[in-house]
């Protein structure tokens, strides 16, 4: 044994002056080998919805190749991540590690390829999402990364966490945050377009969900801007409808877009809706705080679209007024609806407790 | 040529070796922790961050000293971006990730875990006793490049000794220790520059991460039975770096699999986490429950004249700590692997062989041993995170005037003043004079009432000091209603 040792550290003294060691890596070559995989790379493979096997392109795959150095102890010493997408054919393809750390006793440790898509549960290359055990089907080419559609049930904080990865994953899964921030804070959130994950600590048994029907009508609106036509009514349908959310769909009969007028309301308590009212005035275009309005306020605009949102801490609501400059023909107009709105936010029932909130 | 058996034995003793793995064990035990703690809720209500431990941070390079900005960086640079607690270029992430970014950094460079040991019974840390063998690991060290000659002569090389761990929490060495907790926490109250009080928010938390690491590692065997030798400088040529237990829960959970605690364990002193009379501290408990690779009995002979009583007698008086002490053995039957049980779980393996009982640890110990020591070790770390910001500031503003009452806490604070900040629409923060600012120490259920300045959009309030010697801070904010 001491003469392994004695071979072992040998090599580590000639192979620090080459380059640094290379760990065997965990993952075999291709998918129907026992040949194992060379941590350097390079690897490529095919991003698949499991549900349908159909490619997926414009996911984000994130490789990265950890270093670590020490003898005596030993720690972090280094990394690499290279950030690219699927291409239409639903292909990755990253490029062997050529830029090796220097230095005494540096070894190559992992590498972890993470593969990102929204809607889709996280794909790394060493864990499994939710019971976080070990991957063993990564393998280094042709590998076949099975995204699953993101089911009711999941938690974000965990995915969150989950996911891990450097700027680029971080940014393409900002939008998961808020709702995982929601999650710690007891309450629960549908939102980025997918099917609303309502944690079990979220939820109150038998809560209704949230209907803002009583907060604008088609006459009260018509009133406020002199529109003559008619109004279909609907819900907006880029978020459904919770227990801390609701929207109304104004749509202009026969007009164009720029006739319609949406309001949303979200019914977070005062932090939740301290979040939410900092998350639009981030992401709204050209949102900017007016503080004319409830405790805080902005203005935005896109294109034919005015957009004003405001928030009411005491009552953690957050309401958000978008109105077509050809219904909205004078600023002040959007701000009487909303102002309109405020005046019966009293009519909303109280946000449901949730256990979180005994939490000590 | 005496250089030659110098660097031969340097070259043996020089085994590669960690404590739990700080990219994944050490991170996915942080993030358990948090999830579990209050930490989340106070980062809302104290902090003003809305969207709690999600909430991004930055970490803003002018407010930092060129050399911290560039130490800092440098260990930055170092983690590997999987985890997802590597800072991105702008200096940005979670507060989560930034406790977890601490508890990595703790262990970067390696060397700064040397002092993550802790002996409960002598309280002292990493010790290899006398003679020559520390020296030898160090002259190894330089050899194989992870050293310099300049750290030999200048007795900073790894030579087989470290601080103790609780010691190692208050060095003014350590970046990530308590003191470096409290001022950054107070400055990110009191700095008049939002971005300097976010930057110090940022710091704050770096830290606590990094007392968390050092927490953590009393909940690992060999780190509270002196164990270095055995553990780690014990393996095979061919096994990878760290000790077979570490390497074992690293490649079984990983980051990401971590068990999450039950619910926070709460002790009365942040010492009192570590060790105490009550023998419930963490080191304490790690220490007399759970045997380490160096820390076994000794193989005791076993031959016609041997009775199990006698190989029992031999195995405990050859035991190097007290506990855990070897129980009934069962040595009937020769060549089978047997486990000796502690609390249900396998402790210790032992076979008998011609002449001797070998006891190891192996892959069924190490399992039970993790399944039974992680959500402990995160459980003690939710409850040292509820501990440091057990205390807090309850501001309520009305009728121009904020009222700050010292709540949650047993005793006074003494060591420390309050003071109150009204911050305006910019964000910038003045200290509010106090009607009577004095030396005295403050008790749960204080007042204090400040008339607020006009057009203070928050008001701001801190308390730092001790409770009997124990560390305490205590903050507030609340939002002055704009009409």
């Amino acid at each position: 044994m001491r003469v392994g040792w004695l071979l072992s550290s040998s090599l580590v003294v000639v192979t620090g002056a080459c380059g640094p060691v290379i760990d065997r890596a965990a993952f075999s070559a291709r998918r129907d080998s026992l040949e194992k995989g060379d941590l350097l790379g390079p690897f490529d493979g095919i991003a698949l919805d499991a549900e349908t096997d159909r490619p997926l392109s414009g996911a984000v795959v994130a490789a990265s190749w950890a270093f670590e150095r020490g003898e005596g102890l030993t720690g972090p010493a280094g990394a690499h991540e290279i950030v690219t997408e699927t291409g239409a054919d639903g292909r990755y393809r990253v490029p062997a590690l050529t830029n090796l750390p220097t230095g005494g006793a540096v070894r190559v440790r992992r590498f972890t390829l993470i593969v990102y898509q929204k809607g889709y549960v996280a794909w790394r290359s060493d864990r499994r999402f939710p019971d976080g055990g070990a991957r063993r089907d990564f393998a280094q080419r042709g590998n076949r990364v099975r995204l699953e559609k993101w089911r009711t049930g999941l938690h974000h904080h965990r995915h969150v966490l989950f996911l891990g990865g450097g700027q680029a994953v971080r940014a393409a899964a900002s939008w998961e945050l808020l709702p995982a921030s929601l999650e710690l804070s007891g309450g629960g959130v549908a939102s980025g377009g997918v099917a609303a994950d309502k944690a079990p600590v979220a939820t109150t048994a038998g809560a209704s969900p949230l209907d803002i029907a009583t907060l604008l009508s088609d006459e009260e609106l018509k009133g406020v801007t002199g529109y003559a036509g008619a109004f279909d009514l609907a819900k907006l349908l880029d978020l459904p409808t919770t227990e801390f959310y609701d929207s109304r769909h104004f749509k202009a009969r026969g007009k164009p877009e720029s006739f319609d007028t949406g309001l949303r309301v979200w019914r977070l308590g005062p932090v939740g809706a301290e979040a939410q009212y900092r998350k639009l005035l981030a992401e709204l275009p050209g949102a900017k705080p007016a503080d004319e309005i409830g405790d805080a306020s902005l203005r935005a605009r896109s294109g034919d679209v005015l957009g004003l949102a405001y928030l009411i801490r005491e009552r953690g609501v957050v309401v958000s007024v978008s109105c077509g400059v050809q219904q909205c023909t004078d600023p002040e107009m959007i701000l009487r609806i909303a102002k309109l709105v405020e005046s019966r936010l009293a009519e909303l029932p109280a946000l449901p407790a949730t256990p979180a909130e005994d939490k000590p | 040529m005496v250089v030659a058996p110098v660097v031969a034995l340097a070259l043996l003793l020089a085994g590669p070796a960690r404590a739990y793995d700080f990219s994944t064990t050490h991170a996915g035990l942080t993030e358990q922790a948090l999830l579990s703690s209050s930490l989340h809720r106070v980062m809302s209500q104290r902090f003003g961050k809305a969207m709690g431990l999600l909430e991004s941070l930055a970490l803003n390079s002018r407010t930092l000293q060129p050399d911290t900005r560039r130490t800092l960086w440098q260990r930055f640079e170092a983690l590997d971006p999987a985890g997802g607690y590597r800072p991105g270029n702008d200096g940005a992430a979670t507060a989560l990730a930034w406790v977890v970014a601490g508890s990595v950094l703790a262990g970067t460079p390696p060397e700064r875990a040397r002092n993550h040991f802790f002996d409960p019974r002598t309280r002292r840390g990493l010790d290899d006793g006398p003679g020559l063998s520390g020296l030898s690991h160090a002259l190894g060290l330089v050899l194989v490049g992870e050293s310099s000659v300049r750290s030999l002569a200048a007795g900073t090389a790894f030579d087989l000794t470290g601080s103790s761990a609780w010691q190692w929490l208050f060095a003014a060495e350590n970046d990530l220790g308590v003191p470096a907790f409290t001022s950054h926490m107070e400055r990110a109250v009191a700095a008049p520059d939002p971005a300097e009080r976010e930057s110090a928010l940022v710091q704050g938390l770096l830290a606590l991460g990094g007392i968390l690491a050092v927490l953590q590692d009393a909940g690992e065997p060999a780190h509270v039975r002196n164990d270095f030798r055995g553990s780690y400088l014990g393996g095979r040529a061919v096994d990878p770096p760290g000790s077979a237990f570490d390497r074992f829960v690293m490649a079984r959970y990983g980051r990401e699999a971590i068990p999450r605690p039950d619910k926070p364990i709460s002790r009365p002193t942040l010492a009192g986490f570590f060790s105490a009379r009550d023998g419930e501290g963490l080191a304490d408990r790690t220490q007399r429950r759970f045997f380490s690779a160096g820390t076994l009995p000794a193989d005791p002979i076993v031959d016609r004249q041997t009775s199990t009583k006698d190989v029992v007698g031999a195995a405990r008086a050859s035991l190097v700590q007290r506990r855990p002490t070897v129980g009934r053995l069962d040595l009937q039957e020769m060549g089978r692997k047997q486990y000796m049980l502690l609390e249900g779980r396998k402790t210790l393996a032992y076979v008998r062989v011609p002449g001797r009982v070998r006891f190891s640890l192996d892959q069924a110990v190490y399992e039970d041993a993790a399944r039974a020591l992680l959500p402990e070790v995160a459980a003690y770390c939710a409850g040292l995170v509820d501990h440091m910001f057990r205390a807090s500031l309850a501001i309520v503003v009305a009728n121009g005037t904020a009222a700050v009452t010292v709540e949650n806490v047993a005793g006074a604070i003494a060591g420390g003043a309050l003071r109150i900040y009204a911050e305006d629409a910019r964000g910038l923060r003045q200290e509010i004079s106090l009607p009577s600012a004095g030396a005295a120490a403050i008790a749960g259920g204080t007042q204090t009432v400040v008339d607020v300045p006009p057009g203070t959009r928050r008001i701001a309030a801190i308390l730092s000091g001790d409770v009997a010697g124990d560390p305490v801070i205590a903050i507030g904010e609340a939002v002055v209603p704009p009409r």
